[in-house]
């Protein structure tokens, strides 16, 4: 209020710079929120293969699963609300935001299905079942997501580059 | 296990002396809170109706989980209970901004005096986000976790002790995560979404330690316990989402502000970016 009216820069919004490399970030924490959603609401809710609580889980076991999920609940509300801020600030790149999407998922899928499913034995993808063929294809999966992401970003960074 | 050992009190409501007290409490406080909230816009002050919305609904649900029936299992019903009690009637009451209120509708004098408890020493320690986070956390550990629970059953006063605690302190961590109020000390955005981590992540593991075994000293039907330590992991999703879009709101507008003010201010445009 001190300057005079006159100094003020003119109310339009200032030429929108790109943020690819934070477009990347906030949509892969969207996409490895929104796989652990997937993770909870079709595996262990719909079709009840995951189970809710493996006697066979040691105790650092439960602490990560329990900080893991909680990290993910807020993961999704901060990556909408970040989004949400590089739209507003016009900043956001898309391609870099897909890439980012799809190796967020993969890069979820592969931690849930190596670490959360074998190191920690929080629970298995299913039970009484033959377990290498399930482990196969969620992994298989995982690294799909993954390598479709790196080509997206590979192919982002050409077309921002060139 | 014959069946005598499941014993179902301490788990269902207290329609008791200390549930009503609390409920009683609930109604007055509303009443007090639409009262101002009136008093206010009579003067021509702008005060959003949906607070008192907002303010009017925690109460009803704080009244109705202390005196109506509950669905499921006595362990499943003591859950859901806590749920509404610890979580989702806090919520609604620390959304209403009942202090602002409150500082904006009493005399001067009254005024001074509570301000000056809102800005004492131990009122800023109280709601430091961790040290809330533990003392509504670390309680429920101790209360599951500990013969607590199943000693609640011999002893009123304890009872009614642990049911103002689950209150006071529901209501103390999500006054000090959301900060809509005026305290002292305005704590970073990093250090309060730290003690939300931190609390949702001890609930979440204390829900399903409670899934593989009752409290000490208790005995509950399996279906019950399950369902009810289910309630309390999923629940408390609820309440710690709800936690994380206020927070996340917060930082968007106050970020929003920010932005406008520097290009107002004209600073460089690259250090806007």
């Amino acid at each position: 209020m001190s300057e005079p009216a006159g100094h003020a820069l003119p109310p339009s919004a200032p030429e929108p710079v790109l943020l690819p490399g934070r477009s990347l970030a906030v949509c892969a924490m969207i996409g490895a929120a929104l796989m652990a959603a997937v993770d909870e609401i079709v595996f262990h809710q719909i079709l009840a293969w995951h189970h809710f609580f493996d006697r066979s889980t040691p105790a650092v076991g439960l602490v990560s699963d329990g900080l893991l999920h909680t990290a993910e609940l807020l993961g999704l509300v901060a990556g909408f609300v970040l989004y949400a801020d590089l739209r507003r600030r016009h900043a956001l790149a898309p391609a870099h935001a897909s890439a980012g999407l799809f190796l967020g998922s993969g890069g979820f899928q592969l931690f849930d299905g190596i670490v959360d499913h074998k190191v920690l034995r929080l629970h298995q993808v299913r039970y009484g079942v033959d377990l290498v063929v399930y482990d196969l294809v969620w992994n298989g999966a995982a690294l799909a997501l993954l390598a479709v992401g790196a080509v997206l970003a590979v192919r982002a960074r050409r077309k921002a580059g060139s | 296990m014959s069946d005598h050992h499941l014993h179902h009190a301490p788990a269902v409501a207290p329609t008791g002396l200390v549930g009503m007290v609390i409920a009683v409490a609930a109604v007055l406080a509303a009443s007090a809170y639409l009262a101002g909230s009136i008093r206010l816009r009579l003067r021509g002050d702008a005060w959003p109706g949906w607070r008192d919305t907002c303010f009017t609904a925690g109460c009803a649900v704080l009244v109705y989980a202390l005196l109506g029936p509950l669905p499921g299992g006595p362990f499943t019903a003591h859950m859901g209970q806590h749920l509404v009690l610890a979580m989702i009637a806090p919520v609604l009451v620390v959304l209403a901004r009942p202090l602002t209120l409150l500082l904006r509708v009493l005399p001067t004098r009254l005024r001074r005096t509570l301000l000056a408890v809102a800005h004492s020493a131990p009122a800023s320690v109280l709601v430091f986000p961790p040290l809330a986070a533990v003392l509504d956390v670390g309680g429920l550990w101790l209360l599951y976790r500990t013969s607590l629970f199943a000693s609640l059953h011999h002893q009123p006063l304890l009872h009614a002790a642990v049911h103002v605690h689950v209150v006071v302190s529901g209501l103390l961590f999500t006054f000090a995560v959301c900060q809509l109020d005026p305290v002292r000390r305005r704590w970073s955005l990093a250090c309060r979404a730290t003690a939300l981590l931190g609390a949702g992540a001890a609930h979440a593991v204390l829900a399903k330690t409670l899934y593989a075994a009752p409290p000490p000293g208790t005995a509950f039907a399996t279906a019950d316990l399950h369902t009810g330590a289910q309630l309390m992991y999923y629940g408390g999703d609820l309440a710690e989402i709800a936690l994380a879009a206020i927070i996340a709101i917060q930082w968007y507008a106050a970020s929003g502000r920010t932005r406008t003010h520097r290009q107002r201010q004209g600073v460089p445009r690259m250090a806007c970016s």
